[in-house]
């Protein structure tokens, strides 16, 4: 469309679906309603439609945190676009990108300092395909007990998508990698407000950057990414928690040394023991940065407090993944935790995937509590009792879902 | 919705020029740029008489909506509220003096903490 020629019937369209837009944001967003209660106390929140989502669990609005309402899991392996989950650390975020201005700078430790246009990045090498899992690291942080401070998430900060990029390999290899470099970081567009709150940046090793694996993705799920998810370009870093995969990755710099910024050296740090768990109360030791999601299984068909018909066949559905060795296996019990049995793995979409699994039964009368737990091809497991660490980080005890059959 | 719709309102020309700012905005800096319009904020700190109320508008809100005190657990004492006044301060660059610390967390946890049914202050509400 000229807007020099724009005419009176254009604008009036174009005017209409503005005001349109706008009823439709201040019903959703302004009517208490329109909301949710996630099953821990103070839970209630509001739905609220976002650009290119639909109506998702509002955490915060500046910046925005959205979560995937739980029920979006059991249509499928791969979350779908308008539905995935929305992170932000900084107010200052974009909202308005030209991807024909767009460029990915690659400094530091380098022989040749890049600034690469989209259409420069993407001939670096044939695109990659991979399906992983994002998962927030605070992700059930809202299950704690005792509560934790820190934004309050139920289960639905994760998601599962089809990524399409360039492997990180491939630039820093353009960019003549130095030797001696030690870790690598990444930084968006998103900004700070204060000039005195750190810039969000994050580090890799820099063997884990040169994997091969930790892409840098322009599709997701075969389309643009929504501006939310880190439209033109994220970083991917598959089988780690979402707090590496940097949104709107405009600067990659190799460094000789460790980084510590506050993102690395502050925030995002786990207990340094093999449970990354510490007793309720207590300040860990020793923290290192967080890393490879533990391994998660859910139900998806059935929520607490459902009704199932007592003798009738069905089948429970639900999904389970870790942070890379894939899943071996996926135990369901019928009776609290007493007796297991395997459930059936739906397809292989790679060891970085959500695995769906289903569990036909024909439950008795009376009420009953159903728990899920997935093993690794590494042999890691689910545990039995929450651990707990004073950031809320890691929360992967094994699911339980009381239900009665009737 | 089509221009021979009857029911569409006659526009201002406030709301003309409102709404062709930003559709010349997008034509005029290439018709490839991704552009989104956030939905407005809903949740705002809780009014009172306490005196970090005003700080806490004038030192937290800058950075961040108040859905992140209102959402968090209701069990968080003076104590923890007070950790995470300092750690604003301290490791996000939040301006505050030290004069509104400790205010600011007793507005915090009378609010939305462990102390949020204590009885309100005798001092009127401004």
């Amino acid at each position: 469309m000229n807007p020099i020629r724009l005419d009176r019937r254009q604008f009036i369209q174009g005017a209409g679906a503005l005001a349109l837009g706008a009823a439709l944001r201040g019903r959703l967003g302004a009517d208490p309603s329109e909301g949710v209660t996630l099953p821990f106390a103070n839970g209630e929140r509001e739905l609220v439609a976002y650009p290119q989502k639909r109506p998702l669990i509002r955490l915060s609005a500046r910046p925005p945190q959205l979560e995937t309402p739980f029920g979006v899991f059991n249509n499928g392996a791969i979350t779908p676009n308008d539905a995935f989950f929305v992170r932000y650390h900084l107010s200052g975020i974009p909202t308005e990108i030209d991807p024909a201005t767009y460029r990915l700078r690659v400094r530091g430790a380098v022989d040749h300092p890049l600034e690469l246009s989209l259409g420069e990045l993407k001939q670096l090498g044939e695109p990659v395909e991979m399906v992983a899992v994002n998962q927030c690291s605070g992700n059930s942080r809202g299950f704690f007990v005792p509560r934790v401070p820190g934004g309050q998430l139920g289960n639905g900060a994760m998601g599962n998508a089809r990524w399409t990029g360039i492997p990180l390999k491939k630039v820093l290899e353009k960019a003549g990698m130095n030797a001696g470099a030690n870790q690598i970081t990444f930084e968006g567009l998103d900004r700070p407000v204060l000039p005195g709150t750190p810039e969000f940046v994050k580090a890799l090793e820099a063997d884990h950057a040169m994997d091969g694996e930790v892409m840098l993705a322009y599709a997701m799920n075969g389309e643009d990414l929504p501006m939310l998810n880190g439209y033109p370009l994220r970083l991917i870093v598959p089988g780690c928690y979402g707090t590496y995969w940097v949104k709107h990755v405009s600067d990659i710099t190799v460094l000789d040394h460790v980084f510590t910024g506050f993102w690395m050296a502050s925030a995002y740090r786990i207990p340094d023991n093999p449970t990354h768990s510490v007793a309720p109360g207590e300040t860990p030791k020793n923290t290192i940065p967080i890393g490879r999601l533990a391994v998660r299984s859910f139900f998806t068909s059935l929520r607490d407090g459902d009704r199932l018909s007592a003798g009738r066949e069905t089948t429970l559905r639900g999904i389970a993944f870790d942070g890379g060795s894939g899943i071996r296996a996926v135990a369901v019990s019928a009776d609290g935790g007493q007796t297991w049995a395997d459930a059936r793995l739906g397809d292989d979409l790679g060891r970085y995937s959500f695995r769906e699994w289903t569990f036909p039964l024909r439950p008795a009368a009376g009420a009953c509590e159903f728990k899920v737990r997935a093993t690794t091809q590494a042999g890691e497991t689910q545990p039995l009792e929450a651990g707990w660490n004073p950031s809320g980080y890691m929360r992967n005890v094994v699911e339980s879902v009381r239900v009665e059959a009737v | 919705m089509t221009h021979t719709n009857p029911s569409i309102p006659r526009f201002r020309a406030g709301s003309i020029l409102t709404a062709l700012v930003p559709m010349a905005a997008i034509l005029l800096c290439g018709a490839r740029a991704k552009q989104i319009t956030l939905p407005v904020e809903t949740v705002f700190l809780t009014p009172s008489a306490l005196p970090g109320y005003v700080y806490a508008s004038g030192f937290c809100a800058p950075c961040h909506s108040a859905d992140y005190m209102r959402y968090q657990p209701q069990t968080l004492s003076l104590a923890a509220w007070k950790a995470e006044v300092i750690k604003m301060r301290d490791k996000f660059g939040a301006p505050i003096p030290p004069e509104a610390v400790d205010p600011i967390a007793d507005y915090l946890v009378k609010t939305y903490g462990a102390e949020r049914n204590a009885p309100p202050p005798a001092k009127d509400a401004p």
